[in-house]
């Protein structure tokens, strides 16, 4: 039995792609990376924390979830009912782990031997789970230890305090592993609803990379997926709550221990819920450029910040764009918040005056194109990005032929939309004044 | 094949080329790192050298300027950073461009690239016998911060905290990037004069990666690279070991934080050259490198005490530190559950499945070295530092023949030197 691949090159990056959807909808890729020694697969499921409201086709019965769900099945996975998932891949040599984020859950290893064995373990640990009020008792104290941990981690802090004060509804305001007492209220039945509904194999993919045989990968997979009977399930519909246009505050403000406040400055998009995938990925890459022109470490204002000492290096700005969310965060550690955030503001209105010249966009186009190329010496950087992107119904590969047609005048366009003054908020973290 | 192929060069005296040639990467990657002692007097000398190079150099006078050429060479990446391993204090460069062969067309990126890096480390910007006093002033600002700001993350905080105290009358003792005061007497005359002294004595190492011809990278280096050199390199001292534990060290201290960070360092009294340096990997595999390690079983999976918790090799001071986040009032069994380990170690209680899923496990990341260029550098660079260029079949062969003897062995000699731990204030947790 051979699969019937459908084969996607990629000129740019000399890169040969083997795609495949087996039945009831499991995609999987997979990538040949001759000489490479490691071998890497991620098998993720597109349900993250922002998941917390849902129902399936043809049910009308809708599902809400305490914060923090999609993360603590993340962890219970690792349990199954002879032990501890982890002893398994250690016994054949692989390094695995796992990852929660806003809109996807991930399961990977890599191996330098028994990839076949490892790919076996990787698909029937995540395809049967076992959850008991035993192990999810346990597993609420290991949790609430991470979110301490998180909890004195002044950027963690200073990132979700942003989100918050943008979004006053959308989940995405609310930390992935939710709260100490939001996991309190997390039982095996809630945790097998989730699963029954997220981890069904059309909500799934398979992204596998290294010195590979397809036609072996493929066929591995495929025998794997016909032992389970699984059956067509209808679509899950994800239901988010309105959002107003408007942010949540002007600012937010906590004190924790640092050296000195950190400071960052977000802008609300509220443009996203409406694009397809392609166009999603084209508003990354022209808000990455704006922003890189704007703030970037090449440009007069980054300089003059940092000669003045009022930014160090991490000092920078990104934009994210998700299927119902998106905005863009600009900032870093200051010594003079105030300043910092005037300068920032003023930047983005000069901006619109002031234009972009056709020698800064070309410029900005070779280093983003530049940094993709290098990244794609890793495997994981390719499997992780492409599934992300994957998810949000866009192609990892098109970057460069994207980067190749944008242009000048759409970045411009974007500022008003994506930079805009009335749609701003601060979220700051100071040092304890003295007690 | 297992082991990268490189050949060896000497541009100068003390000025070597390492060539890994390989078609396997996306990239020409190239590094340059210039060898000097750990020493609390020349600390922030070392420290402030890499950060006041990158800042602009005579064909690139200032930042903006360089970073422009940067990303006109689509996107090279110029790193300057401070390397602490072992006694040694390295400045360390590394450039990281596209290959050309995936942007269409030949480029000449490999001449472009070394002659930016060449720049920066050999021809810098100079004025009235010193480094442009602007830069000098404004870089050891930002380093002042950066040392301030070891805070912000509270367990790498507490791990600094544990060896500083460990190493507190030793060269390793220092901080990566010196103290604070250091910095008020460095004038731009004193730093260039430093400049001249290092890069004309000290080993320099430069690596290049990528698919490229050996005669061209030899030609391209040896002419970028031509520094004045003094002679024979200076031999800079290996890293002293032997410090013996007198007496346990305890010490608590008290910040603002939710979750309390226990540290143990030990000493290993096991160099990077010594035979049982394999054995010591294999150790540290067992005890807390692996999620199937002793720690995390014990302590996360069993006891469900904590999050994180691992143990690390410093394999050039032969160093151990164990650490762990966890709730205050479980410090002394979360405590008493590492130190149970640390015996079952010494008394040989280790399954055979812990044995060989160690040793997998070890072989696999030795193995996945050869997929990153930068990982190539580094475990060149290990043994340039450690006084022993292992292979990686050596190390592999070398792993796979431990036994419980050897584990003993080596077990026997760690020792217990201090116990620290960051708790949170009353009310704070």
């Amino acid at each position: 039995m051979s699969t019937n691949y459908q084969l996607i090159e990629n000129r740019e990056l000399q890169e040969s792609l083997y795609y495949y959807r087996f039945f009831p909808g499991l995609d999987l890729y997979v990538l040949p990376r001759p000489g490479y020694q490691k071998k890497y697969a991620v098998f993720s499921t597109c349900f993250g924390s922002i998941d917390n409201r849902f129902r399936v086709e043809p049910e009308q019965k809708i599902t809400e979830l305490p914060d923090g769900v999609a993360h603590f099945l993340e962890h219970k996975l690792f349990e199954d009912e002879r032990g501890n998932v982890f002893d398994r891949f250690a016994a054949l040599g692989a390094s695995p782990n796992a990852f929660t984020a806003f809109t996807q859950t991930a399961y990977l290893f890599s191996c330098t031997a028994n990839f076949e064995e490892n790919l076996e373990h990787l698909l029937n640990f995540v395809q049967e789970p076992f959850f008991t009020e035993q192990t999810v008792q346990k597993e609420q104290g290991i949790i609430a230890q991470e979110i301490k941990m998180y909890e004195d981690h002044p950027h963690w802090q200073v990132f979700f305090n942003l989100l918050a004060g943008l979004y006053l509804e959308h989940p995405v305001r609310n930390d992935i592993a939710g709260t100490v007492d939001s996991i309190a209220q997390i039982t095996p039945e809630l945790l097998y609803r989730c699963y029954n509904t997220f981890y069904h194999p059309s909500n799934m993919a398979l992204f596998v990379v290294g010195d590979l045989n397809p036609e072996r990968v493929g066929h591995q997979v495929g025998t794997n997926m016909a032992g389970r009977n699984y059956q067509a399930m209808g679509e899950i519909v994800r239901i988010f709550p309105d959002e107003p246009e408007a942010v949540t505050r002007e600012r937010t403000v906590k004190e924790l221990i640092v050296s000195e406040p950190i400071l960052f400055v977000g802008f609300k998009d509220n443009r996203p819920p409406g694009l397809a995938g392609r166009e999603l990925m084209r508003r990354e890459i022209l808000m990455e450029l704006l922003l890189d022109i704007i703030f970037g470490s090449s440009e007069q204002l980054y300089n003059d910040l940092y000669r003045k000492n009022l930014v160090d290096e991490n000092f920078g700005a990104e934009y994210t764009a998700e299927n119902t969310y998106g905005y863009t965060m600009v900032g870093g550690e200051t010594g003079d918040p105030d300043q910092l955030y005037e300068r920032i503001m003023e930047a983005v209105k000069s901006i619109k005056s002031e234009g972009i010249s056709k020698e800064q966009f070309e410029r900005h186009r070779r280093k983003i194109l530049g940094g993709y190329i290098r990244r794609f010496n890793s495997l994981e950087f390719i499997a992780n990005n492409f599934l992300a992107y994957r998810f949000k119904n866009a192609d990892l590969f098109e970057l460069p032929a994207i980067l190749h047609e944008v242009s000048r005048e759409e970045a411009m366009q974007l500022i008003d939309e994506n930079l805009d003054s009335s749609k701003h908020t601060v979220s700051l973290v100071v040092p304890p004044e003295e007690s | 094949m297992l082991q990268a192929e490189y050949t060896e060069h000497h541009l100068s005296k003390g000025v070597r080329l390492i060539f890994i040639p390989t078609v396997k990467f996306k990239t020409i990657s190239m590094a340059l790192f210039l060898h000097q002692e750990l020493r609390e007097d020349l600390a922030a000398l070392n420290a402030l050298l890499p950060a006041v190079l990158e800042q602009g150099s005579r064909r690139y006078p200032d930042k903006l300027t360089l970073q422009r050429e940067l990303e006109n060479l689509y996107g090279a990446d110029l790193f300057a950073d401070i390397l602490k391993s072992g006694e040694r204090h390295i400045p360390a460069f590394t450039l990281e461009s596209p290959h050309d062969k995936y942007l269409g067309g030949k480029h000449g990126l490999l001449s472009d690239d070394m002659s930016v890096l060449g720049s920066v480390i050999a021809d810098p910007l100079v004025e009235e016998e010193g480094f442009k006093k602007e830069y000098v002033e404004q870089e050891k600002n930002q380093l002042i911060k950066d040392i301030n700001a070891l805070l912000n993350d509270k367990g790498a905080f507490a791990c600094e905290r544990c060896v500083a105290l460990m190493c507190g009358s030793e060269k390793f003792g220092t901080y990566k990037l010196g103290r604070v005061e250091d910095y008020n007497t460095i004038s731009p005359v004193d730093l260039y004069r430093y400049y001249r002294e290092v890069i004309s004595a000290n080993p320099v190492d430069i690596y290049v990666i990528g698919d490229l011809e050996e005669r061209q990278v030899l030609q391209e280096a040896g002419e970028t690279f031509n520094f004045f050199r003094n002679g024979s390199p200076k031999t800079l001292p290996s890293t002293e070991i032997e410090q013996p534990v007198k007496e346990v060290k305890r010490v608590e201290e008290e910040m603002q934080v939710s979750q309390a960070k226990l540290i143990l360092g030990f000493r290993t009294y096991t160099a990077y050259s010594d035979r049982q340096y394999c054995a010591l990997l294999v150790y540290n595999g067992i005890l807390g490198a692996f999620p199937h390690s002793k720690l995390f079983m014990k302590v996360r999976e069993e006891a469900g005490l904590a999050y994180y918790v691992y143990s690390r090799l410093e394999r050039h001071k032969g160093l151990m530190v164990v650490a762990a986040g966890i709730n205050y009032d479980d410090r002394h069994r979360a405590q008493e559950i590492i130190e149970q380990q640390l015996a079952d170690m010494r008394e040989r209680r280790i399954s055979d499945e812990e044995l060989e899923n160690t040793k997998k496990a070890l072989v696999s990341r030795l193995l996945s070295q050869q997929d990153s260029p930068i990982q190539l550098i580094s475990s060149h660079l290990n043994g340039t530092i450690g006084g022993k260029i292992y292979t990686t079949e050596e190390l592999i062969a070398g792993i796979e023949a431990v036994d419980r003897e050897e584990l003993a062995a080596v077990a026997d000699k760690i020792t217990l030197d201090t116990v620290y731990i960051l708790r949170p204030r009353e009310g704070d947790s």
